[in-house]
């Protein structure tokens, strides 16, 4: 090896951790040092190897769950309920109205809830757990983590979708699949869950989002992009067939 | 991440309810941490969830202009540190840090195909062998992609401290994925 001054900067370079001026200059010197360009290819290497072994365990889905337990507000318990049964029945005839009264409200948390997660997934460093465009590696990543299965479409070589990768999500304390797709340079964020766990709730819009949602064979499926409504259908149509 | 981007701003006027949209999506990242800490997964889902008690209790006193994720992870960390199995590394894996020098591999084309070529089984291994204060640093800026600074704040250590023990960290796992695929031969490591 050879003793290049550059040489303490590389792994600031490879880090992303150096000034715009600073990482121009090492962009500079690099066309012109065979030992420099190889050190940032080996420490880039390097990096991607540690990322792709580095996430070896995922949370089980037990631990989301009494997660989002630890995280529910405690109501205190009243006084008058103590030692009554009729206010017992009282409060148990209030929960279930709310309940009733509240389901409307429940499905819009969960869109708002969807679009949240798909808002994160735009914004992550690492917006998929598995990364790849072949559904034959990404619908196996699901297997043992969710209590159903589900069919990605297969993709035509002139489609203009292109499948992204996957991860587990939870909504309404349910496990669920989020799927991402890339169609121009729109994300699609597809999510699956069991229709018995989250409620289904027609197609829908905000300023910014397009929400398509529909049932099919015992699952619930919903579409979140800010695509267009032309591409949103297209995407339901290839999973939809691919469902059947 | 998101809750990292939110949590870089203004985070002032942030209430519980708040939380739970910060911290859940960084979940699965503070349990796989956690699992490569303890080396166990019953241990691992504890520590996690005494993690989220916490900093739910503590949400409170968040500082304005703290990062979420690095309060987060070090909350985990430290955590941990106080745990049987935190004490016990802390006194049996300490590794003297001093006299360590930067740069010291080559930076040759085969030692590159090598570690394009080790698998994913190797490169756990290489991570495993590392003492816990490497192996914290490099999961860190490798995996969660965290900036130095972000490190040094989830970590409680001095960037300067960040840099040596990445590198040294980095050297570690090369030096056993080069050794492992390329035999014996040495690789311009000291």
């Amino acid at each position: 090896m050879t003793n290049c001054e550059w040489r303490e900067k590389i792994g600031l370079y490879v880090d992303g951790e150096l000034e715009p001026r600073e990482e121009q200059s090492v962009a500079g010197h690099l066309q012109s040092c065979a030992d420099c360009s190889s050190a940032v290819l080996e420490q880039q290497a390097l990096k991607k190897a540690v990322r792709v072994a580095g996430k070896r365990f995922t949370a089980p889905p037990e631990l989301y769950a009494s997660v989002h337990r630890q995280m529910l507000p405690k109501k205190p318990a009243g006084l008058w309920l103590k030692g009554s049964a009729l206010a017992a029945s009282v409060a148990l005839l209030a929960v279930i109205a709310f309940a009733l009264i509240s389901r409307p409200s429940a499905s819009n948390a969960t869109l708002a809830q969807l679009i949240d997660q798909h808002v994160t997934m735009l914004a992550s460093a690492n917006p998929v757990d598995v990364i790849s465009s072949d559904k034959h590696t990404v619908k196996p990543w699901f297997q043992g983590k969710l209590p159903f299965t589900f069919n990605p479409p297969e993709l035509a070589a002139g489609s203009p979708f292109t499948l992204v990768g996957g991860k587990l999500i939870y909504a309404q304390h349910a496990p669920g699949a989020e799927l991402v797709y890339q169609v121009r340079q729109h994300k699609m964020s597809v999510f699956i869950f069991q229709a018995r766990d989250v409620r289904g709730e027609p197609s829908a819009a905000n300023q910014t989002f397009v929400v398509n949602g529909w049932q099919q064979g015992g699952l619930q499926y919903y579409i979140v992009t800010d695509a267009s409504r032309e591409d949103t259908d297209r995407l339901r149509a290839l999973l939809q067939d691919a469902n059947r | 991440m998101a809750a990292t981007v939110v949590a870089r701003g203004n985070v002032s006027g942030l209430e519980n309810k708040d939380f739970e949209k910060l911290a859940v999506p960084l979940l699965d990242g503070l349990y796989n941490f956690a699992r490569w800490l303890c080396g166990d997964a019953d241990e691992a889902r504890d520590l996690v969830q005494e993690t989220f008690l916490k900093s739910l209790k503590g949400f409170s006193s968040f500082r304005e202009g703290t990062n979420f994720r690095a309060w987060m992870f070090r909350i985990l960390r430290n955590t941990f540190l106080t745990s049987r199995t935190g004490l016990e590394r802390r006194n049996t894996q300490q590794e003297d840090e001093e006299g360590f020098e930067e740069s010291s591999v080559s930076p040759e084309t085969p030692e590159i195909a090598l570690i394009r070529r080790a698998d994913t089984e190797l490169v756990q291994a290489a991570i495993a062998q590392l003492a816990p204060a490497f192996q914290e640093v490099i999961l860190l800026a490798d995996l969660e992609e965290m900036k130095y600074q972000e490190i040094a704040e989830a970590l409680d250590i001095p960037i300067g401290t960040v840099m040596s023990r990445l590198a040294r960290a980095r050297k570690q796992v090369r030096e056993h994925i080069v050794l492992t695929l390329g035999g014996k031969r040495t690789v311009g490591v000291k």
